[in-house]
């Protein structure tokens, strides 16, 4: 194939930045198409819709990369939320033990599922669906169908505030963080490196002294705490543990690993997923489309951004010299 | 013979793939009714014919004349209007479904309305089943019955398409004697009936005892058929081997030190059995063997990944535990499977993370994985095993196979491993890099490790070992020393009386 210097600019950039290419083109797209998108207010509200998406799909992240897939992380998000706010309100615990509380938990949780899936061979499809129904009626029974309302503004304001001189929020610098710390995971520690090898290929995994169980247990255990934390989050910036809010962000969080990068997922596309699925809900709200459409652009782009995927991929292949 | 009727007539077959001439210009003949054993070592190049005649491969050149007819077959559709039918040794059947819904797949009778017409399926099932002497039931689910009988079922799905031509491919190798036997009885039905049968197996036995004319193929090529009457035992392996080996092997001038390796009375209680045998440092020990005849999983059970029913292993004289990958690799094993694509390697990663995927605590800073080391590393080995790639970014499956098995290769010299086995090290590798392979086995024998080939190819076992262990159905059924190393030996004990242990002496 001959390559003139466009393509083969294009070819780079794309081959450096991947998906965050279409984010920053999205991003120019809605600057350009409507003068509200580009102010602060407008980001900072992006950035505070995709928070409870992003942190779940952070911990969707290791555990598709394992080559799992779990479905119980949204009956997480909102039994965590109201077990949280039952924690405070109820029991009169202080928001910060509550919380750790509630994160713990839901680790251990994760870490029976995750050896259900990992050491019965469990299909995680199966395992964490039945799963998902069993946190769901958790929540009913923990919450008699009524939402828990009134939590502190100490704790509302994890959502709400605003640091340096209420010009960022606090929600904002927790994802970023989060994902700093994660992307650290994946490309510095030994666990990071051999999620990726065991979702890859397990049998050469084992075979290489890898314990591909534990390591399948240990993603589930993460993908466990980020979506509790997701649901406190959630929690707090709905001041009230909602028994109904949260549970679809299992699919959402799944759509931004997916529209990251299906084939090959990593932490640093996850965020660019999440922005762009941000930014089309921004977008969409914003031109005042009707909700229902905004659900079958969604669909669309998920599907088409695998689609994506795998043409690239194919042509990589193309390309070999043999 | 020849005043029989030839039902299929194969000349000048030719076929190949990148890199390797799997059939060249091959002739044979089946008449009807005979039963024909195709016998040859491994490689020779039976399955690539069976393929053929099963419209799975297209042949490159060549006349098939089958029933009189000149035929293309060009997809499997057609071998089975011809009346071709081949059982393979992994059985197609679907196990939740009845004897007769496997018999009739694809084509249930049907009534006048369209619906299946289970009655008379059943029927016509129950007298295929009768006529061959089958006891069996029309309506049994096929996933209760043994092999043997789920193998029978394959038989009469065969008969009933009205099949001249029935290619067996080792159909007793996972039988018993007393179900080799129903088997025969069947085979003889079938010859009765006009049927020609084409039975490939190792087993020197069941060759005399079931076939009328036996041919033997060589690396793709014709090389004699025979009337069973008129060829011995010790004639038919030497017509299976003959051929003088090669020079491409490196000097080996490597000091055999103390024991290293001990391995005692390892079973798994299905394919390994009671196998004991030592190896030493600087020490190249090679297993040989037919394909199936254990050896594979002899050296995952060494590995620790599979599960072993009984059996001990010594390192430097103490006993270590090697009951998973990951304990086996602490004490100094490593093990390059057969497998290289799917167990070896991580296609979709670089060249540098799967080097260091064994050994990954060698490139640790503080608890962090350190790029400079990782990058230090997997240079030092692709210049040392001289992997040809354009960086160690480049993700492995774009590596050639040689380049690829060195990838393997330097993940267990990462890792420091004392005892290497590799399992068809050279297998799917063109013969430039094979050397290469070669080679590297020689350097680290001279380092002191332990190093155990498992190879099909005697050739290649003898070019490169010190000494050879050679096995069949599981057991170790002879060692023999490099002044003893013979082609004739190694395949006379690879091939087995069926039942026994014991080898064939010539």
């Amino acid at each position: 194939m001959k390559d003139n210097k466009a393509t083969k600019l294009i070819r780079t950039v794309w081959g450096k930045l991947g998906v965050w290419l279409i984010a920053i083109l999205l991003f120019a797209v809605m600057s350009a198409a409507s003068d509200k998108f580009l102010t602060a207010s407008n980001l900072i509200n992006v950035v505070r819709q995709v928070a409870v998406t992003g942190i779940v799909a952070l911990g969707a992240t290791f555990v598709v990369t394992s080559g799992e897939i779990d479905l119980s992380q949204g009956g997480v998000v909102c039994l965590a939320g109201c077990f949280c706010a039952h924690l405070m309100m109820n029991v009169g615990m202080n928001p910060w033990i509550a919380s750790i509380i509630t994160i713990l938990l839901s680790v251990v949780a994760f870490i029976f599922l995750g050896s259900i899936v990992a050491y019965l061979d469990v299909p995680s499809f199966i395992a964490t669906l039945g799963f998902n129904y069993v946190l769901s009626g958790l929540v009913l029974l923990l919450t008699n169908s009524k939402a828990i309302t009134g939590l502190p503004e100490s704790f509302t304001k994890i959502a709400r505030g605003y640091i340096f001189n209420d010009s960022i929020p606090i929600v904002a610098i927790i994802l970023l963080v989060l994902y700093a710390f994660g992307a650290y995971v994946q490309r510095y520690r030994v666990f990071g490196r051999n999620v990726a090898i065991v979702g890859e290929n397990r049998q050469a995994a084992q075979l290489s002294g890898i314990n591909v169980r534990l390591i399948k247990v240990l993603a589930f255990a993460v993908g466990g705490a980020c979506s509790a934390l997701a649901g406190i989050v959630l929690a707090a910036r709905l001041g009230s543990g909602q028994p109904s809010s949260g549970s679809d962000s299992s699919l959402m969080a799944l759509a931004a690993v997916y529209v990251g990068g299906a084939s090959k997922s990593s932490v640093i596309n996850t965020l660019a997923g999440t922005l762009i699925i941000g930014m089309i809900n921004n977008g969409l709200n914003l031109i005042g489309l009707n909700a229902a459409f905004k659900e079958i652009i969604l669909g669309t782009i998920i599907v088409a951004a695998v689609i994506l995927d795998i043409v690239r991929s194919k042509r990589a292949e193309s390309h070999i010299v043999k | 013979m020849k005043d029989r009727d030839i039902l299929l007539r194969m000349e000048g077959i030719s076929k190949s793939f990148p890199g390797v001439k799997a059939l060249s210009d091959f002739s044979m003949d089946v008449y009807k009714g005979e039963v024909l054993s195709l016998m040859g070592g491994n490689g020779a190049g039976k399955s690539t014919l069976m393929k053929i005649l099963s419209g799975a491969y297209r042949k490159d050149s060549g006349t098939i004349v089958f029933d009189g007819v000149t035929t293309e077959i060009g997809n499997p559709r057609v071998a089975e209007d011809l009346g071709i039918s081949i059982i393979y040794q992994e059985l197609n059947l679907l196990p939740s479904l009845t004897v007769a819904e496997n018999i009739y797949i694809g084509r249930h009778p049907k009534t006048k309305t369209g619906n299946v017409a289970w009655r008379k399926m059943n029927r016509m099932a129950q007298e295929h089943l009768d006529a061959l002497g089958i006891d069996l039931k029309a309506e049994d689910p096929v996933g209760t019955l043994s092999i043997a009988r789920q193998q029978m079922v394959e038989i009469v799905k065969a008969v009933s398409r009205d099949s001249k031509l029935v290619i067996m491919d080792e159909p007793t190798s996972s039988l018993t004697d007393k179900e080799i036997k129903v088997l025969f009885q069947i085979i003889r039905t079938l010859k009765k009936k006009g049927v020609s049968i084409i039975f490939i197996t190792h087993r020197l036995d069941e060759i005399f005892e079931i076939s009328d004319r036996v041919t033997i193929m060589r690396d793709g090529q014709f090389v004699d058929t025979k009337d069973i009457k008129d060829i011995t035992k010790a004639e038919l392996i030497t017509k299976m081997i003959g051929r003088e080996m090669s020079k491409q092997f490196p000097e080996r001038d490597v000091e055999i030190g103390e024991e290293l390796l001990r391995v005692e009375d390892l079973s798994d209680g299905v394919k390994v059995s009671d196998i004991s045998f030592t190896l030493h440092k600087g020490e190249v020990l090679g297993f040989a063997g037919l394909v199936g005849s254990g050896r594979t999983e002899t050296m995952h059970t060494i590995f620790g990944s599979r599960k072993r029913k009984k059996g001990r292993v010594y390192l430097h004289g103490k006993q270590i535990d090697t009951s998973t990958p990951k304990k086996s690799i602490r004490n100094g094993i490593g093990l390059l499977t057969e497998n290289r694509k799917t167990e070896g390697l991580v296609l979709p990663i670089s060249v540098r993370e799967n080097v260091v995927m064994v050994a990954l605590d060698k490139v640790l800073s503080g608890g962090n994985i350190d790029r400079r080391k990782e990058t230090k590393y997997s240079n030092d080995y692709v210049d040392a095993l001289n992997i040809k790639t354009p960086s160690i970014e480049q993700k492995v499956m774009y590596l050639s196979g040689g380049n690829q098995q060195k990838v393997v290769l330097s993940k267990w010299l990462m890792s420091d491993s004392e005892v290497i086995i590799m399992d068809e090290p050279t297998r799917g590798i063109d013969v430039g890099a094979k050397k290469e392979i070669y080679d590297i086995i020689n350097d680290m024998a001279s380092q002191g490790k332990g190093i155990i080939v498992v190879s099909s190819e005697s050739e290649e076992v003898m070019g490169i070992c010190d000494r050879i262990i050679v096995m069949c159905e599981g057991r170790i059924t002879g060692e023999l020393k490099k002044e003893e190393f013979s082609q004739e030996r190694i395949a006379a004990l690879s091939v087995n009386e069926t039942g026994t242990n014991r080898g064939i002496t010539l």
